[in-house]
């Protein structure tokens, strides 16, 4: 997760101590959720909490603390909470840190190994793609390099959502302002049809995109997602539970090849979820390997 | 490079009255806080420290600072020491000190920059040791901090050598220790070692200073060049390194210094990376404005 880019008025005195609170309601989402917010982002967390507060009646934080941990809605207050912590978040070219990595080093990487074996394909999965700003953008940068670093290769972008009206939209291909924020300009001019209101996404980059239903609960249909390269998936497994989560990610572990990477949000992480995965660093971003020489009773070859 | 250049440039680097000077104030400072808890008298070292209205006031903003203690409500040298202890004043002492340490010569790389990454390096550092409960807590912060002295060392006695470096490291997006070890045919490490025997530093600081890129190599326990040099590697992912990405992907469970931190701190495996690593985002903007602050008066 990105917090960047969000619009939130940072009071004066952000460097005063924050309330004792605000650090339990921190910490509390990171052990439910696995989204960390540092000292910096308190002033976004307390804007966000001030919204459901407000929602709530005006309960004071700490009887919003009471909420999320004893009360009878604790469950359903913990994902208003989330979407107010997330909303307004998708936009393309959401996390340029983890972008580079994948075109400086990680496809490199992968497909120095993958032609050496004379394959030539390579499969990014997008899971929980939303209206599209995320597959969209990792096609464009592949068709950036499509005649140069991967000339001679094919490739496949999937994404997969839950909600039917988020694929519906995404295969829409219409975007406001605010989704292409982050977008450089030349991709903009590239890529998009400025009508005005709105930008259109090019026929190029749609027609690079295979988006489907997909329930990443589903167990037998993840059985299905196999062969793939690299996976992203920002800001979905925050609303799992602990055994979901724990399953969700063994599958995608599963749909990786060997030397694969997982990507999660900017904020989140798998501490104590999965000891399958090894976590590596890149500049400014973060991921999962799958290690190419699977450990004993990995059972991958 | 040919022998005989090396040998020159090693000639010049040994020419111990060109180095950096240690300021005049700091050695009876340090010589003050060395004795037990119980002897220390605060009021001579508060009366040496405001000979310098400067000095004094850089103290301050460092005790306040996210450094130390992040309160913002240490007014007075005596304040600091009774906050945060004499141990915790040889640190300010030395922060505000080094900060001040204008370079000789024009830098290859912005002076901002190289203070943003020893102070990333000090505080991350100790924050790292103090999660994972490291025995020596109380001496990792002076080593982080005096982890790379030895650029200011090729910075100011070799200007043009160490400009060829940094292009180099630049170009190639290699780390600036590659590049020395190309360019110069040895390191900031060698050089750090030098000043810090010039400057009389404690051999554990020592040890740092010449090993933090080489752990393994640094002689036992090598705990707390194993953990300055995790956190050099942090910092150099996180905003903090010298200005340019020259790192591409790290596994911290199976780096070198890892494994090392791991034979000196059992449950080293329950320590959460990926949180620590957030942390540091937070980090890297308050010493940002820190370093900002210092250089502004």
């Amino acid at each position: 997760m990105s917090t960047q880019s969000t619009v939130a008025e940072r009071p004066a005195d952000r460097k005063a101590p924050p309330d004792p609170v605000l650090i339990k309601i921190r910490d509390l989402i990171y052990k439910v959720c696995g989204i960390y917010m540092p000292d910096n982002k308190f002033y976004f967390l307390n804007d966000r909490c001030a919204r459901r507060t407000k929602a709530l009646e005006n309960v004071s934080l700490r009887e919003y603390y009471e909420m999320l941990t004893a009360g009878p809605d604790r469950e359903a207050e913990i994902r208003n909470l989330l979407n107010e912590i997330t909303v307004g978040e998708t936009c393309f070219f959401r996390n340029p840190q983890q972008l580079a990595a994948l075109r400086k080093t990680i496809l490199p990487k992968i497909m120095a190994v993958k032609s050496a074996l004379s394959f030539t394909r390579l499969k990014i999965w997008s899971a929980g793609s939303s209206t599209g700003e995320e597959p969209y953008t990792l096609a464009m940068l592949f068709l950036e390099d499509s005649a140069t670093a991967l000339k001679g290769w094919t490739w496949e972008i999937v994404a997969t959502d839950l909600n039917d009206r988020s694929i519906a939209k995404a295969k829409e291909g219409v975007f406001d302002n605010y989704a292409l924020r982050n977008t450089p300009l030349p991709y903009q001019q590239k890529y998009f049809k400025d009508r005005g209101p709105d930008f259109l996404i090019a026929d190029e980059v749609k027609k690079r995109v295979s988006f489907s239903r997909l329930n990443l609960l589903d167990e037998s249909k993840l059985l299905f997602m196999k062969g793939i390269d690299v996976i992203f998936c920002a800001n979905v497994l925050i609303y799992f539970d602990g055994a979901s989560k724990r399953r969700t990610v063994h599958h995608f572990y599963n749909s990786l090849l060997p030397g694969g990477y997982f990507f999660l949000g900017h904020s989140e992480s798998l501490f104590g979820v999965s000891d399958e995965f090894r976590l590596v660093h890149f500049p400014g971003a973060t991921a999962y390997l799958r290690p190419a020489a699977s450990p004993p009773g990995g059972g991958v070859k | 490079m040919n022998a005989a250049v090396d040998e020159a440039l090693r000639a010049r680097v040994k020419s111990l009255e060109a180095m950096p000077a240690m300021p005049a104030i700091l050695a009876p400072l340090l010589r003050c806080l060395e004795l037990p808890p119980d002897q220390i008298e605060v009021e001579k070292v508060t009366e040496l420290v405001s000979t310098d209205k400067s000095i004094a006031a850089q103290c301050l903003r460092m005790a306040n600072s996210a450094l130390f203690s992040r309160r913002g409500a240490i007014e007075t040298i005596r304040g600091a020491v009774v906050a945060l202890g004499a141990r915790r004043l040889r640190d300010i002492l030395w922060s505000s000190f080094l900060i001040q340490m204008a370079p000789k010569a024009q830098w290859p790389i912005n002076p901002m920059t190289f203070w943003e990454h020893s102070f990333g390096v000090a505080l991350v550092s100790q924050q790292l040791a103090k999660k994972v409960a490291l025995p020596e807590v109380e001496k990792v912060y002076l080593c982080g901090l005096l982890h790379d002295i030895g650029e200011l060392v090729n910075a100011t006695l070799l200007p043009a050598e160490f400009h060829t470096a940094v292009e180099y490291a630049m170009q190639r997006n290699v780390s600036l220790y590659e590049a020395e070890k190309e360019v110069l045919g040895f390191t900031h490490c060698d050089t750090g070692k030098l000043l810090g025997d010039y400057w009389n530093l404690s051999p554990d600081i020592q040890n740092v200073i010449e090993f933090h890129h080489t752990p393994g190599d640094a002689p036992p326990p090598p705990a707390l060049a194993a953990a300055v040099n995790l956190a050099d590697l942090l910092c150099r992912l996180r905003g903090m390194g010298y200005g340019y990405d020259e790192l591409r992907e790290i596994e911290f469970g199976e780096a070198p210094a890892w494994l090392l931190l791991a034979k000196a701190v059992p449950h080293l495996e329950k320590f959460d990376v990926a949180r620590f690593t957030l942390e540091l985002d937070a980090e890297a903007e308050e010493i940002h404005e820190l370093v900002a602050a210092a250089f502004q008066t």
